[in-house]
């Protein structure tokens, strides 16, 4: 028989760190946490603990590291940045009904939070829970992440699962009547945030999750998700604008048969971020759509956003989209690595992913990786990625009816965008965000 | 597989190739020559460099220049990005040098070539005339040619054994003759442009080829000349384990003009065979170079045995303005390729294209694409690409197009289509898209799928059975590259497409 | 109205000469038609009177009511009262029609100092006008152009035009792509906007858009000028027979 085994490539390659400076690299990382009091997690943390030693902290020259630098996330510790603390909260999402949870540099806030009651849902905290011995999220906790290390590695996620302290541990029996809101706040000006939240929503049940508000100087958020047969995850994510930091945010998901996740993520403007999806399309006839719309502004602070999302279709007729638009200007850079694999027997499989960069002056980059890896042959995949001005000549269509100079940018700058924005289900919700994002590029810059 | 191979003992022609030719398969090109063949040995160390510089005839300057990139290859790793699984090569288990004993003491005149070579030209399809005046026949240059010319500088394993219309060449002011010849006749072209696209420390493999390239073609097109003909190299693998280290170097002075073809076949055989071929090529202002391959190697037989190893770094360098390179590939053989055709647009206006083609049957691993490197203003690229995958096989286009900030008002157009055979195979892209300027606009597309049912379906209702509709369909679904071949080679690359996807489908 | 005298144009990137020396003049409340073969540089004429980039004017000026064109940008032009109906109306995704329309009614009215008009307002004028042009509630809530047929982004500009309420209106090649019907409407909604003070340079291939929007004047233009001008009379002239004569006796 052949000599030659034919195995993903990732299989027989795994990122090992044997350099002892990066092993000195992660034990000053780990000496600078204090590491929380597991209760039902312990297992699933000394796990995650072991497994980040084995693969280490992050280098340059690591593929997926190679357009983002990871040093400020590698660092002991987090650097102080500016902020303020008195400004007002983001108008966005305001108005609506809603359940909000306050989060201060990632550890609940009871007492800033509306109660934890909401029909169809049971939600504690991590931190609460983990003082006791066992919880329904044992069997999720880590669990969702561990998966999504295939087949690359993620060292800050399973930072994440071995030291947060706190987080969201939400079970979805049925479909609440508002959404739940998760708002950060910023206590001090090197706070390394880190939290974890745990959503699972069961057979048929829906939940709506906002997430906004002021994360920390440095913070690495996870959220994972396990949606069960016929179960709805619609997540808008939309961090306060302008609001420097350096920030990671993970969402690790397992998408059951005919389950439904879509999940957008707003930024304007705020040093260095990286958002990773790892979504695992484990059930027929799922859907997963992940969308972002990114503005970065060199003027504003340094920017710097990476979208580094991959979905796995691991089961037969899975729908899939990756929809990334990033408008850069004066010096920002955006990132884009983006996957879409198809397992052998994944058949019929619809997958599709377009990124786009809109560069508005000569100093901003856009770098991209786009990736197809297909071990199906009844499949429908595509991606598209594009990268150029402003167009011209819908520039003077716009002019040539009077729409002056600026104005006529913001309106081709919000139609760059549409795609992105149509992926935000609600009507409301999708003109809020519209709203607010015409704004910003109206007066620059504002929360 | 019948047929135990003996790695250890090499004395002209033996059993094996007998039973390789026995066992031909379904590999059309799958027979070897008898041949007695004279080999170094085993391995590779400063004194297998020295000892083929020495055979080559080559002076001092190129055997340091050998040396410098084989103690440069020895402190490097073999590179593994890429989507391809093989066992370990054994670098030390290879042959670096082998040739036809008959050419111990190269030929004074085509006469004196083995005839069994000009057998194997035969076989490979080289043209009636070029056979004529690759044997020697009188007259033969003078010899009115149907249709179009094509100059032909054979490779038989490492050797160049023959060129032809070599005088009508040189009336053009046209050199095109073996590396080792260059580098003895022309030391001050090849001291100016060796390495100079490639460099010595560039990868692995073409560190390695720089410390033990064989043989290769050498073309320099004179200023304002429009080479009066195509130029063709069929490559050749014949001796087992005997690793192919081909360097071609080709120079296109300003305002000059080439079409130049590679095409390869090799013999069937047991044991994986490791190459590691360079081409540069040097284009200057106005310049335009057209390069063109059809590799159908041996990709190893149904069940994954054998095949070659193909691991190639090839370059085009638009060193100035207005400069022009187009690659075409069409990539059927081989059990693992490695090749990335790249282009750097340096000059203002330069342009590159790339179209390829590049089927995986069986269990062949196929990682190939391109590089554009957009450098100068207004720079344009196209790449077009059609993967086909069946049986077990694995087939990646990794691809990288770069603007840089100082390349403004460029432009690229990448199209990669993957079209999958069967439930087991893979189709991967892996492209890299870097842009740091804003009025330059990059659009990549991508799609993988089946072949469509309809259009099978179609063509049986037409009477077509099913390989012959999937050939069809495969061929149309290649068109734009196949158009982008000198029509000679669109024929051969045509029924290659046919032939590589044989035993794909029922 | 418009004034153009001695214009000459290249384009910027091929340093190509398109017009060489056109001299025109549309006075309030005429409608001038532009005729010629393809390559005379009548779809450059309109687009340097409404001021896209890529084009360098080398020589000549053009005047809207006294007032130099040439150094406006293109929205203060818009806002001056000059408009073009583009022969390829560009699509806009994610923008709404009518955003779009509100946000360009407005900016002129606020470029000329007059108040902007409210939602309501607005809305009821451009029910009235789509009926008219027969473009459905639908077009107007759609992105603009976006998956429009030819003819329903050609009445979209005129829908605009009608919006907009320009005092001279070029329209490039708006035949192009039209069947009958489509342009009976166009040609009933540029009619319907003719006016004492408002005036119409027409530029077209073919003489049948002209049987439905009368021109005063007909301009022949060929290799960037215009060779021979006359009433209505000459665009029968080309359709019975061709330039070719026309363009004879101009060398």
């Amino acid at each position: 028989m052949s000599d030659i085994a034919v195995k993903s490539k990732a299989e027989v390659t795994p990122q090992v760190s044997g350099n002892p400076k990066a092993a000195a690299a992660l034990d000053d990382r780990l000496a600078a946490i204090t590491m929380p009091d597991a209760g039902f997690s312990a297992d699933a943390r000394a796990d995650a603990m072991v497994r980040l030693r084995a693969m280490g902290l992050p280098a340059p020259r690591d593929e997926y590291w190679r357009y983002t630098n990871p040093s400020a996330f590698n660092a002991a510790t987090a650097t102080a940045l500016p902020f303020d603390a008195d400004g007002a909260e983001s108008p966005l999402f305001t108005g609506r009904d809603k359940l909000t949870l306050v989060f201060v540099d990632g550890a609940f806030d009871a007492a800033a939070s509306d109660d934890l009651s909401l029909e169809g849902v049971e939600i504690t905290t991590l931190a609460k829970a983990d003082a006791a011995g066992d919880h329904w999220a044992a069997g999720l906790y880590g669990q969702l992440e561990l998966a999504g290390q295939t087949p690359v590695k993620r060292p800050f996620a399973a930072l994440n699962t071995a030291v947060a302290h706190d987080g969201l541990l939400i079970r979805v029996t049925g479909k609440p009547s508002k959404p739940v809101h998760v708002l950060y706040r910023r206590g001090t000006a090197d706070a390394d945030a880190v939290w974890h939240h745990v959503i699972r929503v069961e057979d048929g049940a829906e939940l709506t999750l906002l997430e906004s508000g002021m994360v920390g100087a440095r913070s690495n958020g996870m959220l994972e998700v396990d949606l069960a047969k016929g179960a709805k995850l619609h997540h808008i994510a939309a961090k306060r604008a302008n609001d420097p930091k350096v920030g990671l945010s993970h969402i690790f998901a397992r998408v059951g048969a005919e389950a439904q996740l879509k999940s957008f993520t707003l930024a304007v403007n705020g040093t260095l971020m990286r958002h990773e999806g790892a979504i695992d399309i484990v059930g027929d006839d799922a859907v997963a759509h992940i969308a972002a719309a990114v503005l970065g502004d060199g003027n504003v602070g340094p920017f710097h956003h990476d979208d580094t999302v991959f979905i796995t279709h691991g089961a037969e007729r899975g729908e899939s989209r990756q929809v990334f638009k990033k408008v850069l200007k004066n010096g920002a850079t955006g990132v884009f690595q983006g996957k879409i694999l198809v397992k052998q027997g994944a058949q019929k499989t619809d997958g599709y992913q377009i990124s786009q960069a809109l560069l508005l002056d000569d100093n901003s980059q856009f770098l991209a990786k786009p990736e197809l890896e297909i071990y199906a042959d009844d499949v429908k995949c595509s991606h598209g990625s594009t990268t150029g001005a402003i167009d011209e000549e819908a520039l003077f269509y716009l002019r040539s009816r009077g729409v002056p100079y600026d104005r006529a940018i913001v309106f081709l700058v919000l139609s760059f965008l549409a795609d992105a924005l149509s992926e935000v289900e609600d009507d409301d919700l999708r003109d809020d965000i519209n709203d607010r994002l015409e704004a910003w590029l109206t007066t620059p810059p504002q929360n | 597989m019948t047929g135990t191979t003996d790695l250890e003992v090499r004395e002209g022609v033996d059993r094996e190739t007998v039973e390789a030719v026995q066992n031909m398969g379904s590999y059309k090109y799958g027979w070897n020559t008898e041949i007695e063949m004279e080999y170094a040995p085993k391995g590779v160390n400063e004194d297998i460099v020295r000892l083929i510089s020495e055979k080559n005839g080559e002076p001092e300057w190129m055997t340091d220049w050998r040396l410098e990139a084989y103690r440069r290859w020895v402190t490097m790793t073999e590179p593994k990005w890429a989507m391809l699984n093989y066992p370990e090569i054994d670098y030390q288990d290879q042959y670096y040098y082998a040739r036809p004993k008959s050419m111990e003491e190269k030929p004074r005149s085509l006469d004196d070539v083995d005839p069994k070579l000009l057998a194997t030209y035969e076989k490979l399809g080289i043209p009636l005339k070029e056979q004529m005046i690759l044997a020697g026949v009188e007259g033969a240059e003078d010899a009115p040619s149907e249709g179009r010319k094509v100059a032909v500088d054979a490779v038989f394993d490492s050797v160049s054994v023959g060129t032809t219309f070599k005088d009508e060449l040189a009336k053009a002011g046209v050199i095109f003759c073996s590396i080792s010849e260059a580098i003895r006749e022309h030391p001050e072209l090849v001291k100016k442009y060796l390495g100079s696209v490639v460099p010595q420390s560039d990868n692995y493999f073409a560190t390695l080829n720089s410390a033990v390239f064989s043989d290769g073609s050498f073309v320099y097109i004179p200023e304002g000349v429009r080479c009066p003909m195509e130029l063709s190299t069929y490559f050749r693998i014949n001796a087992e384990n005997t690793g192919q280290f081909e360097r071609t170097l080709i120079i296109a002075e300003k305002g000059s003009h080439v079409s130049y073809l590679e095409g390869c076949t090799a013999p069937q055989r047991d044991i994986s065979q490791l190459h590691a071929a360079v081409v540069e090529i040097v284009i200057l202002e106005d310049a335009e170079v057209k390069y063109s391959t059809v590799q159908n190697w041996f990709p190893g037989d149904e069940e994954g045995k054998g095949g070659i190893y193909n691991f190639v770094t090839k370059r085009a360098d638009c060193r100035e303005a207005r400069a022009k390179i187009m690659w075409t590939q069409v990539e059927t053989g081989s059990a693992i390729t490695w090749k990335y055709p790249s282009c750097i647009l340096r000059g203002d206006d330069s342009q590159g294209e790339f179209y390829s083609i590049a089927i995986a049957n069986n269990w062949q691993q196929a990682d190939t694409g391109t590089k554009m490197i957009h450098l100068g203003k207004n720079t344009k690229s196209r790449i077009v690409s059609k993967g086909i995958s069946a049986g077990q096989a694995q087939n990646t286009y990794r691809g990288l197009v770069s603007m840089h900030p100082r390349a403004t008002n460029s432009r690229n157009y990448t199209q990669c289509d993957s079209l999958l055979i069967g439930d087991k195979c893979g189709a991967h892209t892996v492209p890299y898209i870097e842009v740091k300027n804003n009025s330059s606009r990059v659009e990549h597309e991508a799609t993988t799928s089946k072949v469509d049912d309809d259009q099978l379906f179609y063509c049986r209702s037409r009477g077509m059975d099913e390989e012959e509709a999937v050939a069809l369909v495969v061929n149309g679904f290649c068109r734009e590259v196949l158009q982008a071949l000198p029509m000679e080679f669109a024929m051969e690359a045509q029924a290659l497409v046919a032939i590589s996807l044989e035993g794909s489908v029922g | 109205m418009l004034k153009i005298n001695n214009l000459h144009v290249k384009l910027e990137e091929e340093d190509k000469q398109i017009l060489k020396g056109l001299t025109l003049e549309v006075p309030a409340g005429e409608v001038h038609a532009i005729m010629g073969p393809n390559g005379s540089g009548k779809s450059t004429l309109s687009y340097v009177l409404s001021g896209r980039d890529g084009y360098e004017v080398t020589d000549g000026e053009a005047e809207l009511d006294g007032e130099d064109l040439l150094d406006m940008d293109p929205e203060v032009r818009a806002a001056a009262g000059l408009f073009l109906a583009f022969q390829y109306p560009v699509e806009i995704p994610g923008v709404g029609n009518m955003t779009f329309l509100r946000t360009a009614v407005n900016a002129q009215r606020k470029a000329r100092g007059e108040a902007e008009l409210t939602a309501g307002e607005f809305l009821k004028e451009v029910r009235v006008k789509a009926a008219e042009l027969q473009i459905s509630p639908d077009m107007l809530k759609r992105p603009v152009n976006v998956g429009f047929s030819g003819g329903e982004k050609k009445r979209n500009e005129i829908l605009q035009m009608a919006m907009l309420s320009p005092r001279m209106c070029i329209m490039d090649e708006t035949d192009s792509g039209l069947d009958v019907d489509a342009m009976r409407l166009v040609s009933e909604g540029v009619n319907a906007l003719r006016s004492p003070d408002r005036s119409f340079l027409v530029i077209t291939h073919y003489q049948r858009l002209l049987d439905h929007i009368k021109p005063d004047v007909v301009h022949i233009m060929s290799n960037g000028r215009i060779i021979k001008s006359g009433g209505p009379e000459l665009a029968l002239e080309v359709e019975q027979n061709g330039y070719a004569d026309l363009l004879a006796e101009a060398d």
